[in-house]
């Protein structure tokens, strides 16, 4: 009859699938020309899902990035890119003609990170059919020969196999099993069942759900980080003390949207820098190290709407509107106000300096006064919080302003600003200039340069601090950890949950064929899952028999 | 060797799975490739996109706004109610805008007998600088302060403000008829004035 087959037949087909793909050297070797184009894909198509093709591409997607963090790239760092040529000229274009400038726009990387969207998602979504079609599958018939699963137990019952099996049945049921039965026709006539009627149970479903879920939530993970990166942006903003921004593109210093984002989807928040605090160690071999940040900003969630206050510290952003803004740098921007030679005042603005590798924010910029008359003027400056003179060279001794002090370099002439190419702010071109003063200038807080020719005068009139922030807005974040977390529940559940099967088979035996029955009790389950199946097995089979005997005992007081 | 008999079992949901997968992997190559798709609203005055006329009746409405100008009186955008009005965002700082100031200059001239008026939006700036540059550049019409880009803001809810200089023509309905997004040449501005104001006004 076909209800009988051999267990081998059936090694827990679909655990057996999960293996094949995605494993080392699952290569068809029949894919070659003799199969033509169609073979020739899906040979393609199985390569590329391997889980060796994946590694390779995974390993070469980090390799991609290395150039990336090694090299100034356009997109963040264009000054950079430009210092490269210059003090490369050979390698530069070279470098530049592979994409090593721009890595995470060319289209190799590209290349590579598709290809491993692809391979992921091809492993993914089959295993997801299949894991969905076991968690569904009834269990296999049952063996011939019980005896030989690795567990079994043999006992004679007075019961016919039919009832046997039947008491089997709820037994099995009440402990949760999935069941699958013989066709119950006419059980006792011979020839039917020759190997007597049996039910097949199964338990531990719950793993292959537990998969299910894993690779699902995995799936899930590819699309919120797609969702962040087409829908999402950064952006970064400079903002001194006592001055404010709103989230529209042209008040942000820097702005990476994703593909799907345009100006009109930012904001509509406003961050007002109120107050910035720094403290440092005062003391010991940690001095000059930063103990604390305090950014005091008040923020609206709309224009009009009312205004909050809040404190950002580092690693503690504030959230709005559905964006967070970090905290993520600060420096000192030198007030400065200058008046041309007709004594009109062209400039009165606090300048934000950067504060380059040297420590203790000795720092640097430049102060533009494009429409001083009669001429343009310039200053190229250096900011010192607690100035020391060694050896006759400027430094700070400490980074919080103990004793402020800037020292400045005037040029007048053509700031070349006009042409309409836009200059960096922190930089000035002195080609077109003449220098005004021969040696650095040292102005403490309220003192004033006079500009030689009665070209001007600047005055150093204070300082504030300034901030920078660092503005995400990732719709994929919160998608992505729900993901996480659930692909690690689906992921544990597989591997604490065993699958185990228990086979019940009842033949007829004795002189009164019929009424006497030979049970026959196997189990097994999958070898790579933690033990503890034989002591289920054995309490199981022990009720098996037990629910036997009081069966047949009672149909015996009832005769 | 023979083929792992799921394999064959499950060939047909594979290759489905891979269609698919192929299909999406494909729309998602176009988006990266294809450009953004052009609104029909909108005609280029030249190839690069820069400068815009909308189509009447696709107009977006210019929102209304109060602020300070440079020389601290108060201003409305309503006053400017049917009126053309061409509002320039500019700054000190921003070296495009030094660049189309004459332009602006040379426009507002040409188009003050035919009640046009011009406004600027001095953005992320200071007034020393801002008066500065007024100055030398010799504009006489106001500017309304917008250190925080508030007024930008507003704006940039109705076409998409990227940066500084930005130039809108708004007509007389107050809705916004034309841009130049990035540095403004005279021709842009005169092609535009010109259909708006319904001049076909030359040189």
């Amino acid at each position: 009859m076909t209800d009988v087959r051999a267990p081998e037949a059936d090694p827990f087909e679909s655990s057996a699938a999960d293996q094949d793909d995605h494993a080392p050297g699952n290569t068809d070797r029949q894919a070659g020309s003799a199969l033509g184009l169609a073979g020739w894909l899906r040979w393609a198509w199985r390569q590329l899902t391997s889980m060796r093709v994946a590694l390779v591409l995974l390993f070469l997607l980090a390799l991609g990035s290395v150039p990336g963090s090694m090299l100034p790239q356009e997109s963040t760092n264009p000054a950079g890119v430009q210092q490269y040529y210059t003090s490369h000229p050979a390698l530069a274009p070279l470098l530049n003609h592979l994409g090593l400038f721009n890595v995470f726009g060319a289209p190799w990387f590209a290349a590579i990170y598709l290809l491993l969207f692809a391979s992921l998602v091809g492993c993914v979504v089959p295993r997801t059919f299949r894991l969905a079609g076991s968690a569904r599958a009834l269990p296999p018939r049952a063996p011939r020969h019980l005896t030989r699963l690795p567990r079994s137990a043999t006992y004679s019952v007075a019961l016919p196999p039919a009832q046997a099996v039947q008491v089997a049945a709820n037994v099995l049921s009440g402990h949760g099993f999935r069941l699958r039965r013989s066709a119950e026709r006419r059980p006792a006539e011979d020839g039917d069942l020759p190997d007597g009627p049996w039910v097949s149970a199964e338990k531990g479903y719950l793993r292959e759900a537990g998969n299910l879920l894993f690779h699902l939530a995995l799936l899930g993970v590819l699309v919120s980080v797609a969702l962040g990166g087409l829908f999402g942006y950064k952006a970064d903003r400079l903002l001194v003390q006592g001055s404010s921004f709103e989230d529209t593109q042209s008040a942000l210093d820097e702005f990476y949207p994703g593909r799907f984002v345009t100006a009109a989807d930012l904001g509509p928040f406003g961050i007002t820098l109120d107050k910035f605090d720094a403290s440092y160690i005062t003391s010991g071999a940690q001095r000059g190290q930063p103990a604390s940040f305090d950014a005091q900003v008040s923020y609206t969630a709309y224009p009009g709407g009312p205004t909050r206050t809040d404190n950002l510290e580092v690693n503690r952003p504030l959230s709005v509107d559905g964006a967070k803004v970090y905290l993520i740098g600060h420096g000192y921007a030198p007030v400065f106000k200058v008046t041309d030679a007709g004594g009109q005042v062209v400039y009165d603005q606090a300048t934000p300096f950067i504060s380059g590798t040297s420590g203790n924010f000795l720092s640097q910029g430049v102060v533009k006064v494009p429409d001083a008359q009669p001429e343009q003027l310039g200053f190229s400056g250096v900011f010192v919080p607690t100035a020391i003179e060694v050896n006759g060279v400027l430094q700070s001794a400490f980074p919080a302003p103990d004793n402020p002090v800037v020292s400045l370099i005037a040029y007048a002439g053509n700031l070349g600003l006009n042409s309409g190419v836009s200059q960096s702010v922190y930089q000035m071109d002195t080609a077109g200039m003449h220098q005004l003063t021969t040696a650095p200038q040292l102005l403490l807080k309220g003192q004033s340069l006079k500009l030689p020719g009665g070209q001007g005068t600047i005055t150093f009139t204070g300082y504030v601090p300034w901030v920078s922030l660092a503005i995400t807005h990732d719709p994929g974040q919160l998608p992505a950890l729900i993901c996480g977390i659930a692909a690690l529940a689906g992921l544990l559940l597989s591997f604490m949950v065993r699958r185990r099967r228990v086979f019940v088979r009842a033949r007829a035996s004795g002189p009164a064929s019929g009424v006497q029955s030979t049970v026959q009790v196997g189990g097994l389950t999958r070898t790579d899952a933690s033990g503890g199946f034989e002591d289920e097995f054995a309490s199981l089979a022990a009720e098996l028999r037990s629910a036997h005997d009081q069966a047949a005992q009672r149909q015996h007081e009832g005769e | 060797m023979v083929k792992a008999p799921w394999l064959r079992a499950r060939r047909r949901v594979v290759v489905l799975a891979a269609a698919v997968v192929a299909g999406a992997l494909l729309a998602v190559v176009l988006l990266f490739v294809l450009p953004g798709g052009g609104s029909s609203n909108v005609t280029y005055l030249d190839s690069t996109d820069r400068a815009v006329l909308y189509t009447a009746g696709h107009r977006p409405l210019a929102p209304d706004f109060t602020g300070t100008t440079l020389t601290g009186s108060r201003f409305s955008f309503s006053s400017y109610r049917g009126r053309v009005v061409v509002v320039n965002f500019w700054g000190s700082w921003c070296d495009p805008c030094r660049a189309e100031a004459p332009a602006l200059g040379v426009a507002a001239q040409q188009y003050r007998p035919s009640g046009v008026a011009f406004l600027g939006v001095d953005v992320r700036d200071t007034t020393a600088s801002a008066e500065a540059f007024a100055h030398n550049f010799g504009i006489t019409y106001p500017s309304v302060s917008d250190p925080s880009l508030l007024i930008t803001q507003d704006f940039a809810t109705a076409v998409p403000i990227a940066g500084t200089p930005v130039t809108l023509v708004v007509d007389r309905t107050g809705h916004i008829a034309g841009a130049v997004f990035g540095q403004a040449s005279y021709a842009e501005l005169n092609t535009i004035l010109a259909r708006v104001t319904g001049t076909g006004s030359s040189r």
